[in-house]
């Protein structure tokens, strides 16, 4: 029988572990859920804790990411009040509906996440200047707009040319077997 | 039943319109019923804005990807270090607050870091509204928050150098340093060229200034006048069927609405009490100075003077130099005699108090060769500051050698815990003027908060160190080492005191003051090269 002492570092190693690794589709799916980057943040930093506090109850070899998402929904659903005076709240019904949608999408997601930085690599430089910059930490769109040199109009509308163009990428990627 | 065409185009416009805050009231309301009902339009969405999230991630990894990434790291330390660097933070401290928990210790949540964007930096009767927390004038006023003013007059420097003078009663929410949307009430915006691009919304308008004096006069149900006192500006109407942007000129104004764009009800009587004048009590940001004006002809002494405080002058003195190049040390400046630092040499200055983690701003002009090769980007200026967080380590303040984190030669400060990087490449052989300001929090456990100005514009903001490289070096014993208490030019410095990697280039006017200055101070010292308090009592040696 191993020794109790061991038995915990190899239980945090392994938190440590699965939470590196499936910290972005824990992110993606709350950001389904508020699309706002910094409550989707904030809540993500509130799911990081509650699952290192009850990593003792997750059963290893079941799904990890599946877990971790019910504690983020949970939790996005507590703080929901916190966030009633955002610009777009949608009814619990419709993220109830999104949340089921999302689950349901998450291996495709995965394929689509890595197909995205090939179609990244695709696009002029001075769409992928933009378009990362836009999603810099700290940034947004009128930095963006700033550092490229375009009107604030202008960036709106070019940042949704490129997003299309990515979007139809990454499902040509998809549909081409760019992705396994 | 598929989605035609026509529907993805439209469903993608809502979505864009979402992930970018510019969803109107009948835009989220189609879109909700859309949602709702078909879930296709759901799988669209979950696509799209899961595209959003990933961008976060490669922009994220962009950000902070480090140049000397030890490729034999386990991909799952890779994976944290590079999209996990914005984020991490919540999952190591998730992770210490459960070791913690696990060891038996009561563990708190440690606090997210506040960024300022804005000082309130004047101020005339005025009432913050019940509940509200009192600000006070030289406060930093935090990015997302809210002022609720009951009534009187703040005034509100932004880090990019806008000000805004808001009325009470009004509500206003610090987006950025450039940006501020305003809930209601009224405010006049004064926008220098060097922040030109700075941004007011309110839900019926969003206005970009372009070099202007303007004012918002925001209803709270969602309409708003703009008038332009100088200047002009580019109105953007919210509404989604009138997205129309118009450029207003001097003395024009207009009024935004759901319904759309109209003319100001009395324009003139408005115009004339926006015109009246304003007296406000201003927050004085340093009271002591230090200069270095490097117009000696010769010699290994640069003399300092020192302003406001009775304070001695912290004369510099040249190492490492022969008697006989000194005299080709000095060249001509930007005002008067400058100093040429070769590569080779450094200067000393005792400064007491310098190592103390308290405000300071750092000011000087500089010309960097465009030949100037990697080794010489350290350091134009370097410290010793001991903090309760962080101990005793050094500040460095020179140019980006690190094309990973930052465009090759801008201007890049390192301090404990964090680093900033310039947008302005200074290799260029020209004169730049560079200010560096330093705002410790007043809880010793928190981080400086660093902002850099070139050229008198906001460049560049502290953020925290990637993982594992938080400060480059540490003193145990900094008063043995002889680097405490001392101001080091053209050298970087380390635990033993200067390392050979030395600076090359030209420096004048180097101005130290003992606070943290505004945006409109460092452009006034830079134009004028005098502190902006002229009351202030010389005590020149």
């Amino acid at each position: 029988m191993e020794p109790p002492g061991n038995i915990e570092t190899e239980s945090r190693k392994q938190l440590v572990a699965l939470l590196t690794q499936h910290q972005r589709r824990i992110f993606a799916y709350i950001y389904t859920l508020v699309h706002d980057r910094t409550d989707a943040e904030d809540i993500l930093q509130e799911t990081n804790l509650i699952i290192c506090e009850k990593f003792h109850e997750f059963e290893p070899g079941t799904d990890f990411v599946a877990w971790a998402c019910q504690i983020a929904y949970w939790r996005g659903r507590y703080a929901r009040p916190k966030f009633a005076r955002a610009k777009v709240i949608f009814h619990q019904e419709l993220v109830d509906a999104l949340a089921q949608t999302a689950a349901e999408m998450q291996h495709e997601l995965d394929d689509r996440h890595v197909a995205l930085s090939r179609c990244l690599e695709k696009l002029p430089h001075r769409d992928r200047e933009l378009v990362l910059t836009r999603y810099e930490p700290g940034s947004g769109v009128p930095e963006a707009a700033r550092r490229s040199g375009r009107s604030l109009e202008a960036a709106y509308k070019a940042l949704g040319r490129i997003r299309k163009l990515l979007l139809d990428c990454v499902s040509h990627q998809l549909a081409t077997g760019g992705v396994s | 039943m598929n989605l035609s065409d026509k529907e993805i185009l439209e469903l993608n416009e809502l979505c864009n319109a979402l992930v970018d805050g510019r969803l109107s009231s009948g835009q989220q309301l189609r879109l909700s019923r859309w949602l709702a009902s078909s879930e296709e339009a759901r799988q669209f969405y979950v696509r799209h804005v899961d595209l959003s999230a990933s961008l976060c991630a490669y922009a994220g990894e962009m950000q902070s990807e480090a140049p000397q990434a030890d490729a034999a790291r386990s991909k799952v330390i890779h994976y944290l270090w590079f999209w996990l660097a914005p984020l991490a933070a919540a999952a190591c401290v998730a992770l210490v607050l459960w070791l913690k928990h696990q060891s038996g210790d009561r563990a708190r949540i440690e606090p997210k870091p506040e960024e300022h964007v804005a000082r309130l930096t004047g101020s005339s009767k005025c009432q913050w509204a019940s509940g509200a927390v009192p600000i006070r004038s030289g406060d930093g006023l935090s990015k997302g928050q809210i002022l609720d003013l009951a009534q009187g007059f703040a005034e509100l420097t932004f880090d990019s150098g806008a000000q805004i003078v808001l009325e009470g009663p009004a509500s206003l929410q610090l987006d950025s340093a450039w940006t501020a949307t305003l809930r209601h009430g009224r405010l006049k915006a004064n926008v220098p060229a060097e922040a030109m691009g700075f941004r007011i919304s309110n839900p019926a308008v969003e206005v970009v200034d372009l070099g202007t004096e303007f004012s918002m006069v925001a209803d709270g149900s969602g309409s708003a006048d703009v008038l332009v006192l100088k200047g002009m500006i580019e109105a953007s109407p919210r509404d989604s069927a009138e997205q129309r942007t118009i450029v207003l000129h001097e003395n024009q104004s207009r009024h935004f609405a759901r319904s759309g764009m109209s003319k100001v009800s009395d324009p003139e009587q408005t115009f004339a009490l926006l015109n009246g004048p304003v007296t406000l009590d201003h927050f004085a940001a340093a009271s002591a100075w230090h200069h270095w004006s490097f117009d000696e002809p010769d010699g290994a002494q640069i003399k300092a003077d020192s302003l406001g405080l009775p304070l001695p002058a912290y004369d510099a003195r040249v190492e490492e130099a022969s008697e006989a190049i000194l005299p080709a040390l000095r060249v001509q400046g930007r005002s008067q005699l400058a100093f040429r630092f070769n590569g080779h040499l450094f200067a000393r200055a005792d400064f007491s108090g310098l190592s103390s983690a308290s405000p300071h701003t750092v000011a000087c002009w500089l010309k960097i060769p465009e030949d100037v090769h990697l080794p010489n980007a350290y350091a134009m200026f370097a410290w010793a500051v001991s903090s309760k967080k962080l101990g005793s380590h050094p500040v460095h303040i020179g140019w980006n050698r690190n094309p990973a984190e930052g465009t090759l030669g801008v201007l890049r400060t390192d301090y404990g815990g964090g680093f900033a990087l310039g947008a302005t490449p200074l290799r260029d052989g020209r004169w730049h003027h560079i200010a560096i300001v330093f705002s410790p929090d007043p809880d010793p456990d928190s981080n400086v908060d660093v902002r850099q100005y070139v050229d008198g514009r906001f460049e560049g903001e502290g953020k925290p160190s990637p993982p594992g490289t938080e400060i480059s070096a540490k003193f145990s014993n900094p008063q043995a080492s002889g680097v405490s208490d001392v101001l080091f030019l053209g050298c970087r410095i380390g635990a033993d005191g200067p390392r050979k990697d030395r600076f090359r280039g030209e420096i004048d006017e180097l101005w130290v003051a003992d606070g943290a200055l505004g945006p409109r101070e460092i452009v006034e010292l830079m134009k004028f090269n005098k502190p902006p308090q002229t009351e202030v009592a010389s005590a020149k040696k």
